[in-house]
């Protein structure tokens, strides 16, 4: 169990919470001119890191908004949280 | 309101806290973001949206509830005719935002269910189910919130001292009222 500090909310509790996989992976701007290799790296392939990741997560049983995180899988230690349409921060 | 059927046939009591079912009560969702969206609702409600978090506004006849940076409920304070769905407000609001693509209003009358809830233990009721942190919560006349309770989202609003309003969805409010009446024999 962790907490989360929701950009709209405030602090709530993990189970309020959805995640979303990896955050800032951009659609191709021309999908037809992809191989079948290149849109399932697209569509299927992410970094599953041991370590800091950025994250999409949403606030399923709150406010329902969307917005990024920066999260160390091997710990659950929230670096930053930041809304959708931000940069993310440089590490 | 359409015809429903009451969900609790009777008040739950147990260890000075009692639950009770308030209906017919107008509840109507609205959505938007524009400037103009704000101003119009401000005229229609004659009131001013909160725009903080986990806050609530009132008038003598209308309650309105933050739930999202783009999203509010509105519900009446008192009772509504029961043998109607046609409220005069949600048509107002109607025509001056959804019909001009300023945002959208919805009306959820009959989707969720208005529990009154009263006494002392409210909140011991509360953290018997809930993962949020109700300590400043408890203390803030007309601070709301959208959470779960046991594991049935719900949002809460607390309209006074030993007062709390909670919405449920219909469908789920037979089952959160069992275990409300479970749970509150156990306090
Ligand atoms: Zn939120």
């Amino acid at each position: 169990m962790f907490v989360i500090n929701c950009p709209y909310c405030g602090e709530r509790d993990q189970q309020e919470f959805k995640a979303g996989g990896e955050a800032h992976i951009e659609r191709p701007k021309q999908p037809t001119e992809l191989s079948d290799d290149e849109w399932a790296e697209y569509l299927f392939m992410r970094k599953n890191i041991k370590g800091v990741q950025f994250e999409r997560w949403n606030h399923a049983h709150g406010c329902r908004k969307w917005f990024n995180m920066v999260r160390d899988t091997s710990n659950d230690e929230i670096k930053l949280v930041y809304k959708m349409g931000e940069k993310p921060p440089l590490e | 309101m359409l015809n429903y059927n009451s969900i609790l046939k009777d008040e739950i009591n147990h260890n000075g806290l009692s639950i009770k079912e308030i209906s017919p009560i107008m509840k109507l969702n609205l959505r938007g973001k524009k400037r103009e969206f704000f101003t119009s609702v401000g005229k229609n409600l004659n009131m001013i949206l909160p725009t903080e978090a986990n806050t609530s506004s009132s008038s003598d006849k209308l309650t309105s509830i933050w739930l999202s940076p783009d999203e509010w409920m509105i519900f009446s304070n008192e009772g509504v005719q029961k043998d109607s769905n046609i409220y005069e407000l949600e048509e107002k609001l109607y025509n001056s935002i959804s019909k001009t693509n300023l945002g959208a209003v919805t009306d959820v009358t009959d989707q969720l269910v208005l529990l009154e809830l009263k006494g002392e233990n409210i909140f011991e009721l509360f953290a018997s189910g809930s993962p949020f942190n109700f300590n400043e919560f408890k203390d803030k006349k007309g601070s709301t919130t959208q959470t779960l309770l046991n594991n049935i989202d719900v949002i809460i609003h607390h309209k006074d001292q030993n007062l709390v309003n909670l919405f449920v969805r219909r469908s789920f409010s037979e089952h959160l009222c069992s275990w409300i009446n479970d749970s509150a024999s156990r306090l």
